[in-house]
């Protein structure tokens, strides 16, 4: 199937910029050689969202389909948009030949301006031009970190591993002895850019709040129980989940997600794990199926003796727990009983309640004991 | 009418008005008191402490409507002689709220014996109480307005008056209120040629106003609704306005009709048999009535209980009612129609061409019928978009409805006139007209009947007649629906245009992008573009405009809309503007 030679090409990691720069020209060379046959130029992207996403059970993640969308001119609804990608196409190339990376922030600022005779931008809102960096991604094959643009960086890691920066002296370091800050990860971890280049730990742990990330250090929990850690301050971003993937891929670490106990939480692991809507055609890239759940889970409440502790759902919270019993990647018994449960009960479970116990109650007992023990959801 | 009749006249109608129930002997009693009262007074007098309830109230309005009382005496004295009446009317400002008028036509003249009836003795018009189409039925003529000017400034009117083959008289001329009787002065013959009447006649505490409820707009409207007609008009600002004539001969003169049993009041019947010289109740109303055939008048007859036979002049209230309820009873045939005479498709059409200068127009006269079961009525509807249609007020252009009653125009008492009810109450969204309020459209409707159904004396506001209101609803779709193909029309146009300048727009920094990736010619590829959106705009038009043309061939039946070229678009004040 050449459409899914197409897809596989796209995920190659080993593109460079120079054949990045070459699809684009491609794509206008198109657009002009039919413009000079008087026919309406066309653009060509992947359709996105629920209706485009597949979920493969066998790679246990989320996929983009195989839905394709065309842009044309002539098109009243179409014809900003084509202007818009014609401009971004421009910008991008640019960067590419000249070795510069923009975030998807500053490309808006450095193509927004007033078109012509008129009092309409070029792009009213950055909400109207990350959509067609993302159009753009699908349509040469490859993902925003390639096209040299990335997003604002979140999240942090600390913990016993080295790491490279090829892009600035080549500087060597290692993430525990950084302070207690640890490292801001980069939206852009290409190993190009960032090189993994050794460990001692032997598991990740990545959890959700930046106030437990903070705990554990204090406690001193890495170095104590060996693992690496990423703090995400709620749903990771594009570079974390990267390099979360990086890790557990390269160093070859069993990955433990650490969330609050409530809709919000689950759906950060879920994303780390098997993908995003958004981002599904990057979810090779990205996700870790492999990931196990250690917390909070409805069971801690009683385990633990957190009844005082729990919060009530929000209608919120309820209708968006019955939507995950639906995922399909949520059909096993244990995430289903965990769902059920959380509709039933209406409470949820904050990570920081462990407090409840004594501060580094989640540093020397909790995570400890739930993770010697594997007490996991899948 | 003598005085004495419209005493009782207005006797009766207080009657009419107050009892209800009442016993027959309070009646009279209060009867012989109101008119104890009413013979100190004279009609003139009346006037003068009521004028509030001739319609005479409002600053604007009471110009307008002297306006409307000197211009529409000039139409109906040339209509009824056979002359193509030219009105020549300006306004002077003489000072704070106080002007003179004048209005001169080229009429028949007016014989210096019936000048002083005329201009000086109110209620002497031949109007009152005739079942004919016609301009004004109870206004309070001329001989109002020398009143009224006598009254706010102390001065007399001044009038000119010159009749075929004789001298031309002047003279000036004052009412006496106490016994409603013209003073005639300074009569002088004058050494020239002059045929028509000019009359001249200062008025205080009134205003101009260039307004929809001002003299230019009552003459604008007039002139619309009266295409044989050429209207001049000076206002106090100097400027000058002509209303050219668009047909050349006179309208048929609408014919008086016998009132229809069924479009009668018991006080109708009471005066008309005062009148009559039939010397039987029976022979009255076979010989006065429209449809009154021998059966009818058997079955009247079985329904009351006196006797046929009595003279007509001593009918009793108790016995006109008696007759109202026969009549009610009874069925007879729906009455005449022929006396109605509309202005016509063809001259509403190029009457609004002429001075609307509109881009689409479509007009529909419809076919007489019956409002109450007595009373015989038409409606002309015409419906037009674009150009000077519309009313403007600052940059917006509202919806306009022009009103008239028997080619006069209402201009005031908008709000209460089952006419603008019709208009409010149809589905404009149906015929692409989004926004009826705010958009460019002038709805014109004239209803012509023997008798209009005014809601009160101002006579500005039609009554809520449910087959007046029927009649005018469906007018107004058929016309609506014409004018919305058009107007769906104009607005895909509207749209294609827009499209074309959206895609254009968007070309300079598409091309600029992709000749700098591709390094290829950029002013090639703008050339390119610009020329690929037009091919398909212009497939789109030709789509639209096949489109169209089906949708015109089925509304093609008695097709009365015309589209009229955009170059004639002006506004409307431009219309023959010229300094003085």
């Amino acid at each position: 199937m050449s459409e899914k030679g197409r897809r596989e090409s796209k995920t190659a990691e080993k593109v460079s910029p120079k054949e990045i720069a070459d699809r684009i020209k491609k794509t206008a060379e198109s657009m002009v050689t039919q413009i000079g046959k008087q026919l309406d130029p066309e653009f060509i992207t992947m359709q996105r969202g629920k209706s485009n996403v597949v979920w493969d059970e066998k790679k246990g993640y989320l996929e983009l389909g195989e839905k394709e969308i065309k842009r044309t001119f002539l098109n009243v609804a179409h014809a900003r948009k084509f202007m818009q990608t014609t401009i971004v196409m421009n910008k991008t190339r640019e960067y590419l030949e000249h070795n510069k990376t923009a975030s998807i922030r500053e490309i808006y600022y450095e193509l927004k301006h007033t078109v012509e005779d008129t009092k309409e931008n070029t792009f009213e809102g950055q909400a109207e031009s990350d959509p067609i960096i993302v159009d753009l991604e699908h349509s040469v094959d490859t993902i925003r970190e390639k096209l040299n643009l990335h997003a604002n960086p979140k999240g942090t890691l600390y913990g016993d591993v080295t790491l490279l920066d090829r892009m600035h002296h080549n500087d060597k370091f290692n993430a525990s002895k950084l302070g207690r800050g640890g490292w801001s990860i980069m939206s852009r971890v290409e190993p190009e850019e960032i090189e993994i280049v050794d460990s001692n730990a032997e598991y990740l742990l990545v959890c959700e709040t930046e106030a437990i990330f903070e705990r554990l250090i204090e406690e001193g929990y890495p170095k104590k129980n060996k693992c690496i850690l990423i703090g995400t301050g709620g749903q990771a971003a594009r570079g974390a989940r990267r390099l979360i993937h990086r890790v557990h891929n390269e160093l070859d670490l069993p990955t433990i997600v650490f969330t609050d106990g409530d809709p919000y939480g689950w759906y950060i692991y879920s994303v780390i794990k098997q993908g995003s809507m958004a981002l599904a055609a990057h979810s090779e890239f990205m996700s870790v199926p492999d990931a196990k759940y250690v917390g909070m889970t409805l069971e801690d409440i009683k385990e633990y003796k957190l009844e005082a502790v729990t919060e009530r759902m929000t209608d919120g919270d309820v209708k968006r727990a019955k939507e995950m019993l639906a995922y399909p990647w949520f059909q096993n018994k244990e995430w289903q009983d965990e769902l059920k449960k959380a509709i039933d009960i209406k409470l949820r479970i904050e990570q920081q309640a462990l407090a409840n116990k004594k501060l580094d109650f989640v540093a020397t007992d909790y995570l400890p004991e739930k993770i010697r023990n594997k007490q996991f959801l899948p | 009418m003598s005085e004495k009749e419209a005493n009782e006249k207005a006797i009766k109608t207080s009657k009419k008005q107050e009892n209800g129930d009442e016993k027959a002997d309070l009646i009279s009693k209060a009867a012989a008191k109101l008119e104890g009262e009413f013979k100190e007074h004279s009609v003139a007098e009346f006037f003068k402490k009521n004028k509030q309830m001739l319609g005479l109230y409002g600053k604007v309005r009471t110009l307008t409507m002297v306006i409307h009382e000197y211009v529409s005496n000039s139409i109906d004295a040339c209509e009824e002689t056979g002359i193509l009446p030219n009105v020549d009317v300006k306004i002077d400002e003489l000072g704070d709220e106080y002007y003179e008028v004048t209005v001169s036509d080229n009429g028949p003249g007016i014989s210096k014996e019936n000048v002083g009836k005329a201009f000086g003795k109110l209620l002497a018009g031949t109007k009152f109480h005739r079942l004919k189409q016609s301009r004004g039925q109870q206004g309070i003529g001329c001989a109002g307005c020398t009143m009224l000017s006598q009254m706010t400034t102390g001065k007399p009117s001044k009038v000119i008056t010159g009749q075929q083959g004789k001298k031309p008289i002047s003279l000036e001329l004052t009412i006496d209120p106490s016994v409603n009787e013209p003073k005639m002065t300074d009569v002088k013959e004058l050494e020239k040629d002059f045929r028509g009447t000019a009359v001249q006649a200062k008025f205080k505490g009134v205003l101009y106003r260039d307004s929809d409820q001002g003299p230019l707009e009552y003459l604008r409207r007039t002139a619309i609704a009266n295409p044989h007609t050429q209207i001049s008009f000076r206002d106090p600002m100097g400027q000058k306005f002509v209303f050219k004539r668009t047909q050349n001969t006179l309208p048929e003169l609408p014919e008086e009709i016998k009132p229809h049993p069924k479009g009668v009041t018991v006080d109708d019947i009471l005066s008309m048999g005062k009148r009559s010289s039939g010397r039987s109740v029976s022979s009255f109303l076979s010989n006065e009535f429209d449809r009154m055939g021998s059966k009818g008048l058997e079955e009247v007859k079985k329904r009351v209980d006196f006797d046929m036979g009595k003279d007509p002049k001593q009918i009793s209230w108790d016995e006109s009612e008696q007759l109202i309820k026969a009549f009610k009873a009874v069925d007879f045939i729906a009455p005449t129609t022929d006396a109605l005479r509309p202005i016509g498709e063809k001259q509403i059409q190029i009457s609004l061409q002429s001075i609307v200068k509109p881009e689409f127009l479509t007009v529909m006269t419809r076919k007489p019928t019956i409002y109450a079961g007595g009373y015989p009525f038409q409606v002309e509807i015409a419906i037009s978009y674009g150009g000077g249609s519309g009313r403007k007020t600052g940059d917006e252009t509202k919806m306009e409805i022009m009103r008239f009653a028997n080619r006069v125009p209402l201009l005031f008492d908008q709000g209460n006139c089952a006419l603008t009810r019709a208009v409010q109450t149809v589905d404009w969204k149906r015929y692409d007209i989004k926004d009826p309020e705010n958009a460019p459209v002038t709805v014109f409707i004239n209803f012509i009947s023997v008798h209009i159904p005014y809601t009160g004396a101002g006579k500005q506001a039609i009554a809520d007649e449910e087959e007046v209101m029927e009649e005018v609803r469906l007018a107004l779709m058929q016309t609506g629906r014409k004018a919305g193909v058009y107007i769906a029309h104009r607005r895909r146009e509207a749209e294609n245009q827009q499209k074309r300048l959206m895609f254009y727009k968007y070309i300079p920094e598409i091309c600029r992008a992709l000749s700098s990736i591709t390094k290829s010619n950029e002013g090639k590829l703008k050339e390119s573009m610009e020329k690929m959106v037009l091919a398909k705009l212009k497939l789109e038009e030709a789509k639209d405009e096949q489109q169209r043309k089906q949708t015109e061939k089925t509304l093609a039946d008695d097709d009365n809309s015309f589209v009229i070229e955009p170059k004639n678009e002006k506004k409307k004040e431009e219309h023959k503007k010229v300094k003085k």
